[in-house]
């Protein structure tokens, strides 16, 4: 598939760049387009595979953001999107829009500027092109608080509502301890960015070089096509590889079991795809159609393998709409399955992101109502005796 | 963030000129040169060593009652004399405490306050913060105009770093200060109130401390507004952008700052860290650092560190959490767990957390500022303290202007009336109240009543003054106005010793409501407060109301950010 790119806001630009970092780092060529779009002026900086024409600074002018960002506030942040949505629009003009398939906007759900000028780029984007918009979002953690998780349930409406596909990220699935700041959101991106770039890549390799059975990009299309909520699932294995010399002899017992790539083999590839840490957690047998993309040498792909590992993901998944295809990749040193499960329904943390968002709301419309009267009774003694100096 | 200073007063003055020093000490370069000290007397610029003279202003030398004396200077502490009028007093130069005085000194001075506002470029700031000893009379004088002006001509948030006087300091330090804070509030878009009384260490006289004080304000201070300016290239995780800063005030009300550091034994961490970085152990090792517990503790100590303005973190409205540290530090566990700490202690959602990259400190520092703090214990017993004072000064002090003088008088009856229309529950409440000697021993006590009273007196108050202000005047405020007169009514006699409690005396309250029997006022006493503004106190009642609006402005804002 051949996409134009567009990351929103601090999170959506950091996947953005670490997807183009991906595919430049594996031969692959997907992002045709890079856009990063924010509030924050210094957050601009931040992306290294952006070229500096495409970061587009918005809300310089309006009040509230003045390029420091919107505070966290999604209001603020569509608000500023809508009133440079001309400059946004002006810098896609240089998008050959006939060249790419798809278009996928990028943005943590938790922040401002993410979870509100996303939607209003998207709905531009919408009504400029007729190809499909997707979505990639980044969802809040527990941790992250109430506010992060109000702004990522309203938002989460607008996404779903606007895009052609949504395709979530749980930040909490993807914590792990011991952590700095930095490493913690650089390898969640790195995890996403191999993902997406590994399912949304296929066939966009060597153009000569077509499988027998390959992925096209219509194929992930038609499985996107129903709307809604998505999962990715990934795993990959070692595979030896011809030119591959010194580190896999070291390893001897390994390199004879990768060379029998049988059908067990990639069967259980794709089952420790689904069972293990999907973008968002949920339940597969919800999941409305499914696709599996291998992405590896030829060789290792055994025919047998993808269709029993299809076989298998029918009955997991419940639906028969499961796609299978390779992405051939032959000086790749792993065989990687990434598994797309669409328009799943059953997502816990979507559910406690909105209770969460409920109660936070709550919290917030109390201190709305109080806080004049709080103020007012703080600043004044009892009796009003204390009367103002001017 | 970028700020513009503003420091007014003596005490303004000194902490503006500590602000100076600790952006230089520090490297976060937040001011870019865009400060201005005002005062009226020169006295305290002589100390400010960091202010540029130009930058220098001194206002009102020309007002023929701004007193030229030349009294050596006195840092305006040490007014531990109860007497406001000696003329040790901390502003004696000036406009000798005065907050009218300087007020008026500072509307009249206007065309030079504006001359002198034209060296700062409000575009090149995020925000612009007037700070001022809010005791002192050219610090809340002069510093209300000062905002009043600001707030027509920028477009930039402005806030106030407010220090309120301690204990120790005079009365009438402690009634400025409360109008101070009446005044400054509505008019600023947030007020940091720094508590003197929190931050001396020890008995010495407050003037010696000053300097650490000022420090300690200083380092919080300069860790909220000035994260990332030591270096505004880095590249923060989670920046803390200017706007949060601001959305965080946006709510406005006061706003109070907690902090805290932890050391990082940085040779051990640097050993440490490298061996389990190759035994691939970093993941699994929850001890160093690194470890999450020990970014949270930072964040629970700095939430229950001494705040700059003591209050229950329950009450605030809005925080905002820093982080600043070595980013190789700072585990990202600890950031998300120590900002969960703070939602589930103060019980708000509206948490804004971000990072300062400081890779060559040694030191972690969470920084954590509290905004709209509505549980300020410390502000209702300076409000208490100022509305004792109010009797005492509104016959002594020939500062006061003589339109406050007679507000003051009606308001404090209308006092007086509305706890004898409340006569019940100030009984019931105050036990220990009802012989007039006890009063001077409730030195403490009058908080707790005037809380409890305030509940009733709340409802009580507007609805006297609003609907059965007549019907209450012909019956309980008759009686009111006369047992206050004669001192012969127990209940009468209860609430003006609790008002008088700390100097005041039996006959100085008596001699206000006779004061206000003089004034032809006795016959509507409830009805003051609808009165007062209309007849005798236009001025103040135009303020009033102006400063309401501008409240209720300010709150419909806060509303937009939210929806």
């Amino acid at each position: 598939m051949k996409l134009a790119t567009i990351g929103v806001g601090n999170a959506g630009s950091k996947i953005i760049d670490r997807m183009i970092e991906f595919e430049q780092s594996t031969g692959r060529d997907l992002c045709r387009h890079a856009l990063v779009i924010n509030t924050a002026r210094t957050d601009l900086a931040k992306p290294q595979h952006v070229p500096e024409n495409r970061r587009v600074l918005i809300g310089e002018t309006h009040k509230k953001a003045k390029g420091h960002g919107v505070g966290g506030d999604a209001a603020v942040g569509a608000e500023v999107a809508k009133t440079d949505i001309d400059e946004i629009r002006r810098i896609f003009d240089d998008v050959e829009i006939h060249e790419v398939d798809a278009i996928l906007v990028a943005a943590g759900l938790g922040g401002g500027t993410g979870s509100g000028a996303a939607p209003v780029v998207i709905e531009e984007l919408q009504k400029m092109y007729d190809e499909p918009v997707y979505g990639l979002g980044m969802l809040p953690g527990k941790y992250e608080g109430g506010r992060p998780a109000l702004n990522a349930a309203r938002s989460l409406q607008s996404f779903v509502n606007k895009v052609d596909n949504f395709i979530a990220f749980d930040n909490d699935a993807w914590r792990s301890r011991g952590q700095t700041i930095e490493e913690g959101y650089d390898e969640m991106n790195k995890e996403l960015a191999t993902r997406i770039v590994t399912l949304l890549a296929a066939g966009e390799v060597d153009e000569s070089e077509v499988g027998e059975n390959a992925m096209d990009s219509s194929d992930i299309m038609r499985t996107l096509d129903v709307g809604g909520v998505s999962s990715i699932g990934y795993a990959s294995t070692g595979v030896d590889t011809p030119d591959d010399g010194l580190l896999s002899r070291l390893n001897d017992s390994e390199q004879a079991e990768l060379e029998s790539a049988d059908a067990a083999k990639i069967k259980g590839l794709v089952r420790r795809a689904v069972n293990s840490r999907l973008t968002i957690p949920c339940d597969v047998s919800s999941a409305d159609r499914a696709l599996i993309v291998f992405a590896g040498p030829p060789s290792s792909i055994s025919r047998k393998g993808v269709e029993s590992a299809r076989e298998w993901l029918e009955s997991e998944a419940d639906t028969v709409d499961v796609l299978a295809g390779d992405d051939p990749r032959s000086n790749s040193e792993t065989l990687a399955a990434a598994v797309l499960l669409t328009n799943v329904t059953e997502t816990p943390r979507i559910d406690e992101i909105q209770d969460q968002a409920v109660d936070a709301q709550d919290t917030i419309q109390q201190q709305d109502a109080v806080r004049e009267e709080e103020i007012e009774s703080l600043i004044t003694d009892d009796n009003n005796d204390l009367d103002p100096i001017v | 963030m970028k700020l513009a200073l503003f420091g007014v007063g003596n005490a303004g003055t000194r902490l503006l000129d500590q602000l100076i020093h600790a952006e230089d000490e520090t490297g976060r370069n937040f001011t870019d040169g865009h400060v201005l000290a005002f005062n009226t007397a020169p006295a305290a610029f002589e100390a400010a060593t960091a202010i540029p003279d130009d930058r220098q202003v001194l206002i009102g030398d020309t007002h023929p009652e701004v007193s030229h004396e030349l009294v050596s200077f006195d840092p305006d502490g040490d007014d531990t004399t109860v007497d406001p009028e000696t003329p040790t007093d901390a502003d004696s130069a000036g406009v000798d405490g005065d907050p009218n005085l300087g007020a008026t000194v500072a509307s009249d001075e206007l065309p030079e306050i504006r001359r002198s506002l034209d060296l700062v470029d409000d575009t090149e700031v995020d925000a612009a913060v007037v700070i001022a000893g809010l005791g002192g009379g050219t610090g809340a004088g002069v510093s209300s105009v000062l905002l009043e002006e600001l707030g027509s001509i920028y477009e930039i948030p402005i806030y106030v770093l407010g220090v309120l006087p301690a204990a120790s300091e005079s009365d009438r330090r402690a009634l400025t200060a409360a109008r101070a804070v009446r005044t400054l509030v509505p008019l600023a878009d947030a007020v940091l109130p720094v508590d003197n009384e929190a931050w001396r260490r020890n008995a010495d006289p407050l003037e010696e401390q000053y300097e650490t004080i000022n420090e300690t304000i200083a380092t919080r201070f300069v860790s909220l507004f000035a994260a990332g300016e030591a270096d505004p290239t880095s590249v923060s995780e989670m920046r803390i952008d200017p706007a949060d800063v601001r959305r965080t005030f946006g709510v406005g009300g006061l706003a109070s700052i907690g902090y805290a550091t932890v050391e990082l034994d940085t040779e051990d961490r640097g050993f440490l860290y490298r061996l389990k970085r190759l035994l691939g152990l970093v993941d699994e090792e929850p001890s160093g650092p690194t470890d999450a517990a020990t970014v949270k503790q930072l964040v629970g100590r700095a939430l229950g560190s001494k705040l700059t303005l003591p209050c229950a973190v329950t009450s605030a409205d809005r925080v905002l959490l820093i982080l600043s540290g070595p980013p190789s530090a700072i585990s990202r566990k600890g950031f998300e767990t120590g900002r969960y700490l703070l939602e589930d202690e103060t019980g708000t959602v509206e948490i804004l957390a971000g990072d300062e990259p400081l890779p060559r400190a040694d030191t972690i520092t969470a920084t954590v500022l509290l905004s709209n703090v509505t549980d300020v214990p410390r502000l209702s017993t300076i409000q208490e303290r100022a509305v004792d004072a109010l009797s005492t000064f509104d016959d002594e002090s020939p500062a006061t202007g003589s339109t406050d003088k007679t507000g003051f008088e009606f308001r404090t009856d209308s006092d007086d009336s509305t706890d004898t229309a409340d006569s019940n529950a100030a009984v019931d409440d105050d036990t220990t109240g009802d012989n007039p000697s006890d009063g001077e021993t409730m030195s403490t006590d009058p908080t707790a009543t005037e809380t409890r009273e305030s509940e009733t007196t709340e409802t009580t108050t507007s609805e006297t003054t609003e609907t059965t202000a007549n019907e209450t005047t012909e019956t309980t405020g008759a009686v009111d106005v006369y047992g206050a007169a004669t001192g012969d009514t127990g209940t009468n006699e209860d609430s003006t010793d609790a008002a008088t409690d700390e100097d005041g005396t039996d006959t100085a309250a008596n001699e206000d409501s006779t004061n206000a029997a003089a004034n032809g006022e006795t016959d509507v006493d409830d009805a003051t407060d609808t009165d007062e503004p209309a007849t005798t106190e236009p001025e103040t009642a135009d303020t009033g109301d102006a400063a309401d609006a501008d409240d209720e402005q300010l709150i419909p804002d806060a509303e937009t950010t939210d929806s």
